[in-house]
């Protein structure tokens, strides 16, 4: 029990360690905020530099990175309408329209508070009770995968503004562009058009950085004159009584973090997505109507994309399977050190696994001493012209794109996938969709085919299948939900039971 | 009994046309994946893609028979010259000309050379003058972007 202790504590009464992760965090702040850059970039550059490090520096910074960044990508989310990253893009449905109405600053405040709350919560899960869900998470077949995906792009479908359809065309354009390249299975081209450029698929960053950097640069031009948001910084911290309010929400929200983080390849984006469905389903009364700045619209995939950094730990220490992206380079780091992420990590070396989750609770301290102070500075940023604000930001999306693979030809495709999105966006289509079935869709053609596999390429034992265990079962019906209230059905079968 | 109609853009039916007509290239070529795909093939899941792409845009479409133009759009032609005003305004064309261009020059003019002038060029069209200050500021981010990207991220630039 002792030792437990000291390991917990390493990180917190170590200087070295301490300063490490306070800069990583500082760092992961702005990585995750500035387009272009991202958080699974960050770490994999840090992979090469702290290879010679000692195994638990290495580890004290990447953690402070991804704790930051997951938080940081919010702040351009709330400022610009750009999240930083993936996780973020459901706090810029109604974070964007906080920061219009001229309360970024409280906007930015709750949301570090309720990262935080999300943090320090997921940390205690991913402490108390990781063996129980890696146990849990090890159960799942791939059709189980499968329907998760499903329902997460369904969700994304529902969430996008006033047309279903415009959402589900968004979902499976963004499904269609992560298929590009070459079949995983069968090394058979997909949708290359005979390009050999395309053969190794196009990368999402590029995608993301031109859907949501570039078009939405090129949207900002028909606002050029405009005088921008005068943000009020002055509120930057939350009154009590204000998080008080939504700490109810916020604790659903993390627990929906934590479970969604630590089921494999799904992370904060899920996580966001499920928590700021739940908010809309539960929360009758919001501050404004959801989309249009209710700050349960804010606190809810904060909270649980914070929570799902402790979930995403889960699966990768117990069992050796990337919650997320970042987490995948961090198994990385690990191997690099001559560890054993997995089943035999907890055995052989259970000090890294207690100082990861003393790390990752110092970390989250950092986060709130950091977002809390430097939002003035961070806000700086919206007041800047646009005159000068959108051509810079066009120069950063060229170095991000270009970073990636050191390849001119991704840059074009991001100026590509910049202008349909801006017509995307003129006509009505929300770019968070388009971006998540890009994520999404390798996952889902991925765990389909394995389901098929499975039960002999049968569409029958499928079938029977998805209503024959429990899991699957349960995943359906939801999917057959959700399904169902999008139709005229839904108002029928209510309007039957409130006669009944 | 009077019936409320939502508002259609100006270009949006056509644009949702193009939409289909993508779709049903992308069903093409989905098709020459593996032809009609079996249960579990390469072309299975694009197929499956391309016709709910095809499907939700066959929607939109049917959807616009709810939608009427603006009452102030007199016809197509005065809707195209709506469209145009609306969306390639003069600096919208100068921009992304500028920033095509600076695409191309990056190439051969190299990196640091090609964003400083693309950076200056913009920061004098849209500030409309102001040579001097829009000079510094182009110089000061490019200061910016050496020291954050090649001495801390050490990134590699185009």
């Amino acid at each position: 029990m002792s030792d437990t202790f000291s390991y917990l504590l390493m990180a917190w009464l170590d200087p070295q360690l301490l300063l490490l992760t306070a800069l990583g965090t500082l760092a992961g702040i702005y990585v995750g905020a500035i387009p272009g850059l991202s958080v699974t970039m960050a770490a994999s550059i840090l992979i090469s530099f702290t290879f010679s490090w000692d195994i638990n520096n290495a580890l004290a910074l990447m953690v402070g990175i991804y704790v930051g960044g997951v938080y940081g990508g919010s702040r351009t989310a709330i400022l610009l309408n750009i999240p930083g990253a993936p996780s973020a893009v459901v706090t810029a449905f109604d974070g964007y329209p906080l920061a219009q109405r001229g309360e970024a600053g409280r906007a930015i405040g709750l949301s570090t508070v309720m990262s935080v709350i999300g943090g320090l919560l997921g940390t205690l899960v991913l402490a108390g009770s990781a063996p129980f869900l890696a146990d849990m998470a090890l159960e799942f077949a791939p059709r189980d995968y499968f329907l998760i995906a499903v329902l997460g792009l369904l969700l994304v479908s529902t969430l996008s503004g006033k047309s279903l359809a415009r959402g589900i065309f968004s979902v499976a354009l963004g499904s269609t562009i992560g298929l590009v390249g070459m079949d995983m299975v069968t090394a058979q081209p997909r949708l290359t058009m005979g390009s050999m450029e395309l053969m190794g698929g196009i990368h999402y960053v590029v995608v993301m950085i031109g859907l949501f950097g570039v078009a939405e640069a090129f949207y900002q031009l028909h606002n050029l004159t405009k005088v921008p948001v005068k943000q009020k910084v002055d509120k930057i911290i939350p009154p009590l009584s204000m998080v008080l309010k939504y700490l109810p929400l916020s604790i659903r929200t993390s627990i929906i973090g934590v479970i969604v983080g630590a089921l494999p390849g799904t992370g904060g984006d899920i996580a966001s997505l499920f928590a700021y469905d739940h908010a809309k389903r539960t929360v009758k009364t919001p501050s404004s109507p959801f989309g249009e700045g209710a700050y349960e619209g804010l606190v809810a995939p904060e909270t649980a994309n914070n929570a799902a950094v402790g979930g995403a730990y889960v699966p990768m220490l117990t069992l050796g399977m990337p919650g997320d992206a970042v987490t995948a380079v961090i198994i990385g780091a690990l191997v690099i050190h001559g560890l054993n992420p997995g089943p035999m990590l907890m055995i052989e070396t259970p000090h890294i696994f207690w100082f990861t989750v003393g790390n990752l609770a110092l970390a989250n301290i950092f986060l709130l001493i950091f977002g809390l102070t430097g939002i003035k500075v961070f806000s700086k940023v919206v007041e800047v012209p646009k005159a000068l604000l959108i051509p810079l930001i066009l120069v950063l999306c060229v170095v991000g794109t270009y970073s990636i693979n050191s390849n001119m030809t991704e840059v074009y495709w991001m100026l590509g996938f910049g202008i349909l999105g801006y017509w995307l966006k003129v006509f009505g289509f929300q770019m968070g969709p388009v971006i998540l079935g890009v994520i999404l869709g390798p996952l889902l053609d991925e765990t389909y085919r394995q389901a098929m596999s499975s039960v002999g390429d049968s569409g029958g034992q499928f079938l029977l299948a998805l209503v024959t265990n429990p899991l699957s079962l349960v995943l359906t019906a939801v999917i057959a939900l959700v399904l169902l209230g999008q139709t005229p059905a839904k108002t029928w079968l209510k309007s039957r039971f409130q006669r009944n | 009994m009077s019936q409320k109609f939502e508002r259609v853009q100006a270009g949006e039916k056509v644009f949702d046309w193009l939409l289909l007509l993508f779709s049903i290239g992308v069903l093409f070529e989905a098709y020459r994946i593996d032809g009609i795909p079996g249960l579990n093939s390469p072309g299975s899941f694009p197929v499956g893609l391309a016709l709910v792409m095809l499907a939700s845009s066959v929607v939109i479409l049917i959807s616009h028979r709810r939608k009427r133009r603006d009452p102030r759009i007199r016809n197509a032609f005065h809707e195209a010259q709506v469209f145009l005003y609306e969306h390639f305004q003069p600096h919208i064309v100068v921009f992304t000309f500028l920033a095509v261009a600076y695409l191309a020059a990056i190439v051969w003019a190299s990196f640091y050379i090609s964003t400083y002038i693309f950076l200056a060029v913009t920061f004098i069209y849209f500030r409309q003058g102001k040579v001097v200050s829009s000079l510094i500021i182009s110089a000061a981010a490019i200061a910016v972007i050496y020291a954050l990207f090649t001495l801390v991220f050490r990134v590699y630039l185009p």
